[in-house]
């Protein structure tokens, strides 16, 4: 399909949207924990050997150990990262922290979301709430500033953070990039918003003129979005609701470090079923 | 009434016990035991409150009791969605009555460490990291946090790194619940099957027992709504709590 000339939004294949990631860059990952992360798409970055990324998310999981695993990460900035459910801690990325094979940015998930805003509205910085008596602030070197207008209260202001990409998993977009999400959205609105390129994967995609009929529902507008690719069940083994649970035994078998990895994704959804144009 | 509590049961019903009429409550991530304690509540009391998690749920009627405490079945029911920036902002400008946030480590001040065991550029244990708690534990107006294991290795003297500081409101664990007591913890109760002497030999903090006692066994409507929430035991066995 050519480019649409409205927007520049392009529907490639899932390997094409990966492709487009450089070794280096800053991706923003949307979904949180085990739940409508774009997960073909991290799988795809595994499969043409990315390296040192750096991944920002609040709350990664599944993501982010799978890229630690297979060697693609230098850098991670993020709130809390754990499988969740009964998995506990998520095994690959705390080797990869305590062997300091990645340099870790530890936030709050509002500080990350903060750093996001601040990239967002334009500002170089953002104040947030909260923060008093951490000793991330003084880890991060956060300043704190005094009220201008005279309230004689403090507050955090964090610096800027705007990833190169932001990538999303949605339950339908149209050709043009409109992207719609059932259930939460989680964080995907402010990564979008922040980010220099956003990437949708959707399950499916919908006619423009369904989008048409209630625009009030469409999460990100399709001219902010570079490139949409279709990866039908591609949050596995995380879900999406209300389509598909999480698979726990899945995760469970990806959690087994006798089994290679090469074999997990060799099961994966869009390896069975390549992405459709 | 059975004599006998498991530590699980005493984890659950006590945070239950935080919640109070009209006020607004949060679970979050990674909080199995906060997010079946708000589903006790809201079976067990007469009272009614606002329940947010962290799945975007206002007032959800889930069709069943997720193993994730952020699984999207938890804003089933719900009339709105509030999503992740909705309820940080609301707990920031002041409006999150009690939220529950995850803890490591616990001290006597009501501080918290989910960051790092040893030291945080070398670590001996990367724990899940910042979380909710250095923005919502010092905002919320209650902050309560649980942990499954009482010992000297959680309820520590001095946090290896400082996450979250608050004071928390409140902490339940498988023997004893604290609560705020002028910048400190202090005991408000202890688990009747333990004495107050194992409470302090296993509390790496000094703490204040003033007034403390047995906490009460659950009511009939409390065990119900527990068993009505883990009808075959599964949350109680992955949780794996014992309260020696």
């Amino acid at each position: 399909m050519p480019p649409t000339p409205s927007t520049g939004t392009t529907v490639i294949p899932l390997a094409d949207m990966a492709a487009r990631v450089p070794d280096g860059a800053s991706v923003a990952l949307g979904g949180s924990f085990l739940h409508r992360g774009p997960f073909a798409f991290v799988r795809e970055l595994i499969r043409q050997r990315k390296r040192d990324l750096e991944i920002i998310k609040q709350s990664p999981g599944y993501d982010i150990d799978i890229l630690c695993r297979a060697g693609c990460v230098a850098r991670a900035r993020a709130g809390i990262v754990a499988m969740e459910g009964n998995f506990g801690l998520a095994p690959w990325y705390r080797r990869a922290v305590e062997t300091q094979r990645i340099a870790l940015e530890e936030h709050a998930c509002m500080t990350l979301t903060a750093g996001l805003r601040a990239a967002a509205f334009g500002v170089p910085f953002q104040p947030v709430g909260g923060v008093h008596g951490s000793d991330l602030a003084a880890l991060n070197r956060w300043a704190s500033i005094t009220d201008p207008y005279g309230s004689g209260g403090d507050v955090w202001v964090i610096p800027a953070i705007r990833p190169d990409i932001a990538v999303i998993h949605v339950n339908e977009a149209t050709e043009h990039g409109d992207a719609r999400v059932r259930g939460t959205s989680h964080w995907d609105r402010i990564l979008t918003r922040a980010a220099r390129q956003v990437f949708v994967v959707a399950e499916a995609l919908a006619p423009t003129a369904a989008f048409e009929d209630r625009p009030e529902l469409t999460l990100v507008p399709g001219f902010l979005v570079q490139a949409v690719s279709v990866a039908p069940n591609g949050a596995w083994p995380g879900s999406c609701w209300p389509r598909y649970d999480v698979d726990y035994p899945a995760v469970e078998d990806y959690l087994d470090a006798a089994r290679p990895l090469d074999a997990h994704l060799e099961r994966a959804p869009e390896a069975a079923e390549p992405a459709r144009v | 009434m059975s004599e006998r509590w498991s530590g699980f049961s005493y984890i659950v019903t006590n945070l239950a016990r935080f919640v109070r009429p009209g006020e607004v409550t949060f679970s979050g991530v990674n909080s199995t035991p906060p997010m079946l304690a708000c589903l006790l509540a809201k079976r067990a009391y007469d009272f009614d409150f606002v329940y947010l998690n962290v799945a975007g749920g206002v007032q959800p009627r889930p069709s069943k009791i997720p193993l994730s405490s952020s699984d999207p079945v938890l804003a089933q029911g719900s009339a709105a969605i509030f999503a992740n920036e909705d309820f940080y902002d609301l707990c920031t400008r002041g409006g999150m009555d009690l939220c529950f946030l995850g803890a490591a480590q616990i001290d006597g001040h009501g501080r918290t460490n989910v960051s790092v065991i040893g030291d945080w550029h070398r670590p001996k244990v990367r724990l899940p990291g910042g979380g909710g708690g250095a923005v919502m534990l010092p905002t919320a107006r209650r902050a309560v946090t649980w942990r499954t294991e009482h010992s000297t290795r959680t309820l520590v003297d001095r946090l290896d790194f400082v996450t979250a500081a608050g004071p928390l409101h409140g902490v339940a664990t498988p023997i004893a619940v604290f609560v705020e007591r002028g910048g400190r913890l202090a005991l408000q109760s202890w688990h009747p099957q333990v004495s107050l002497a194992e409470v302090r030999r296993r509390t790496g903090f000094a703490f204040d027992a003033a007034g403390a006692g047995p906490t009460p066994f659950p009511a009939a409507r409390e065990a119900a709504a527990l068993r009505c929430l883990d009808p075959d035991g599964r949350f109680e066995r992955d949780a794996n709590v014992s309260i020696d």
